[in-house]
């Protein structure tokens, strides 16, 4: 594989920018990050002041294969990943079959490899089947390549799995990835338990009913000294907890969504409820939402993740109590973020986000995966480009995602990813960009 | 003409809810369906303005009331009417929803007038028919705007003039369109909205509602103009919400005792079908404050007007 040399690029090496460098890639990795580096059997590459950033890391997607394929499949979905800026995607296990079981985690990977387009990496199920009994052969599955184990979709059913889980998988393997909620406080829940539900009269989701759930996870943690990974935060009260456990020194991460930290109730309302802002957790109050943006900043959140719900259009356009919940968001969230942080959040710096799409996110995979996210001599060259200058205007229907609906289809943004690298290789490029 | 009804130009196609009327507006709409209530009264009920107009009543979930005073307001004004009956609920899943938007509209309908179990429904199928007009007869719990005009036009024939007055609703607001819809076209027109019922039946942050909540309905309804009882669905006590439906009634059932607490002559509402015994007392449903039935009558006239005003009538 050739050699490409990035010059004139303004280079956020995972953490921070730093200023007047060039980046030579070689032979799938980084080999070198310094000034006047020799081009001489390189392909330049001239970003005249873009940003050059670790590719994108995706904790949280979904991609309905094996078993939901007409929704989504993984060749899409990591086509689609590539489009949107992110060279890594974690894979949900809430499939039919579920991953439980080393050889769909093996299915996963190599469809994944297959598609030629982002890194795929599959989470597999905390239970057999997912159905919430018996542990599933981690062990196995971590051999294999998981790199997260979840029952997402769902909590871990009991808080005996839940622990028996943390004891059995200790500090050294992957972690466990909880999606928080008490279901009994969900049962036909549409929307956020607040405005929302009152002026619609859908059956709410109360904000408890996250904080129930992420206070057990907690206080497992402390009792086996396991790694728990709260994913798809949305409540201001559970991320309070949060905040607390990490003082007190548990080993406890967690993530967000660019949803979450974008929209909140009021679009449900104003849209006349429909059915693309249907997504569970549910859009919480304005309240909620500027917690969240607290929580960036303070570091109690670790990662920004997508949790990329794509549904075809049969299923998804649906008056809203019928719909599935969900909302793709891959091909657009990077921009989403940036384009709205610049707008409500001028002062935050754009450092603090981008780690929180790349380094921070990578921290929380397995040994081998340490390295993405970063832009330094060794690592991966996994490499997004971004434009700040760009503005597009979403359209679905030019995704590689088979998802053709999302909260900001026709809205104009600023600030988008433009050319994907993956392994020193180019897997997307706006067309354009040239 | 009363002081209150001005001219207006009639703006709307759909009617998805009541928040889209302005006081004017609402106004202009009681004074047509007083002209429309006359027809009622003829010898021969029928004039001609939707002569020419296919009507389909759309209707996901049974709902004869609704239905059949739809179908009356719509033969008296001359429309053709079709009445599609879906049972079963749309998830079953014979055809999507915007399937079946697009088959009416292929049929050349002209009014689309749907009731349906989802929340947004209503709005859904508007935002997929391009020619013909929606009409709500209920989406989920969410809205139900004819029956709030048809409160709204009930009450205005009594009290004149409903700027200041107050208005009790006492029930399950929690599930209620009738509640939803109720509490915003009584706003708009100026009364005063209080709420009450149990606990476990009120919306969290009801104060997004704009209108206060009494847990004692007797504070709820003192010196109230006007009292209106939501019906209470039996299942509901099996959700657990309330322990037992005599215990509903004993505290929030209106008996003449609880109607005492009200203004003299207050008028005592209900949308129907009633739970004698449950929500109402049959002394407070069949007495002389009662205006239960023509709360009924009130709703082909408003549905005369609304379909008169958006159906095409005055193009």
């Amino acid at each position: 594989m050739g050699k490409i040399l990035f010059r004139d690029f303004k280079i956020f090496n995972g953490t921070e920018f730093i200023e007047g460098r060039e980046v030579l890639v070689g032979d799938g990795k980084i080999s070198k990050v310094g000034k006047d580096l020799d081009s001489s059997d390189a392909d330049v590459i001239d970003g005249y002041g873009k940003i050059l950033s670790p590719g994108f890391v995706d904790l949280h997607a979904h991609f309905r294969d094996p078993g939901g394929e007409w929704n989504e499949d993984i060749g899409s979905g990591a086509r689609a990943g590539a489009a949107g800026g992110f060279t890594t995607l974690i894979a949900m296990p809430n499939t039919r079959p579920a991953i439980s079981e080393p050889s769909l985690v093996e299915y996963v990977l190599s469809h994944g490899k297959a598609a030629g387009a982002s890194r795929i990496l599959p989470s597999g199920c905390v239970s057999k089947n997912r159905e919430g009994k018996e542990m599933a052969e981690l062990l196995k599955m971590a051999e294999a390549g998981a790199v997260f184990f979840t029952d997402d979709g769902a909590p871990i059913a009991t808080s005996s799995l839940f622990r028996l889980a943390l004891m059995y998988t200790g500090k050294d393997r992957p972690r466990i990835m909880e999606h928080p909620e008490e279901i009994s406080l969900f049962k036909g829940g549409q929307v956020h338990e607040g405005k929302v539900s009152a002026l619609s009269g859908l059956k709410g989701i109360p904000a408890a009913s996250e904080e129930i759930d992420v206070a057990r996870g907690i206080a497992l943690a402390r009792e086996t000294g396991g790694r728990v990974h709260f994913t798809h935060l949305s409540s201001a009260g559970a991320l309070g907890l949060i905040r607390q456990a990490k003082k007190e020194g548990l080993d406890v991460t967690c993530d967000t969504t660019f949803h979450h930290l974008t929209l909140n109730e009021n679009a449900v309302i104003n849209s006349g409820y429909n059915s693309r802002y249907k997504v569970n957790p549910p859009l919480r109050s304005i309240g909620d939402q500027a917690a969240l943006w607290e929580g960036m900043l303070d570091g109690t959140i670790d990662a920004i993740v997508t949790d990329h719900a794509p549904w075809h259009m049969d299923e998804k356009d649906e008056p809203f109590q019928d719909a599935p919940f969900g909302i793709a968001s891959l091909e657009c969230a990077a921009a989403v973020l940036i384009d709205f942080k610049n707008k409500n959040y001028p002062d935050v710096p754009l450092e603090l986000i981008l780690k929180q799409m790349t380094s921070s996110p990578a921290s929380l995979l397995p040994e081998k995966w340490q390295s993405l996210g970063r832009i330094e001599e060794g690592a991966i060259a996994d490499i997004t480009v971004i434009d700040m200058e760009r503005t597009r205007i979403v359209d679905c229907s030019e995704w590689f995602s088979k998802a053709r609906c999302c909260p900001w289809e026709g809205i104009a943004l600023t600030g988008w990813p433009v050319m994907t690298f993956l392994e020193g290789r180019k897997i997307w490029q706006d067309n354009e960009d040239l | 003409m009363p002081s209150e009804v001005g001219q207006i130009v009639w703006r709307h196609r759909n009617v998805i809810d009541v928040d889209c009327f302005t006081r004017e507006e609402l106004y202009f709409l009681l004074d047509q369906a007083r002209h429309m209530e006359n027809v009622m009264d003829r010898p021969i009920k029928k004039v001609p303005v939707l002569r020419g107009k296919m009507a389909v009543n759309l209707f996901f979930e049974n709902s004869t009331r609704t239905r059949v005073s739809f179908e009356l307001a719509e033969k008296m004004l001359s429309a053709d009417v079709v009445n599609w009956s879906v049972s079963g609920s749309s998830q079953a899943k014979g055809e999507t929803m915007r399937d079946t938007a697009w088959t009416l509209e292929a049929m050349g309908a002209d009014i689309v007038v749907m009731r349906h179990g989802a929340v947004g429904s209503a709005q859904y199928l508007a935002s997929k028919l391009k020619r013909a007009i929606v009409l709500n007869a209920g989406d989920g719990t969410h809205a139900h705007p004819t029956q709030a005009l048809l409160d709204l036009y009930t009450a205005w024939k009594h009290l004149g003039n409903l700027e200041g007055k107050k208005i009790a609703l006492v029930g399950d607001v929690l599930h209620s369109r009738v509640a939803r819809s109720d509490i915003i076209a009584f706003k708009t027109i100026g009364c005063d909205v209080v709420l009450s019922g149990p606990p476990t039946m009120m919306p969290r942050e009801i104060n997004s509602l704009g209108c206060r909540y009494e847990i004692d309905p007797k504070k709820a309804v003192e010196n109230a103009d006007m009292v209106y009882l939501l019906r209470i669905q039996k299942e509901r006590q099996q959700d657990g919400l309330f322990p037992s439906v005599d215990e509903y009634h004993r505290w929030w059932g209106a008996d003449d005792n609880l109607m005492k607490y009200a203004k003299p002559g207050a008028l005592a509402m209900h949308p129907g079908p009633i739970n004698r015994g449950v929500e109402i007392a049959s002394e407070v449903a069949d007495g002389h404050q009662s205006v239960i039935l023509e709360q009924v009558r009130s709703g082909v006239a408003i549905r005369m007007a609304l379909l008169y005003l958006c159906g095409g009538g005055v193009r």
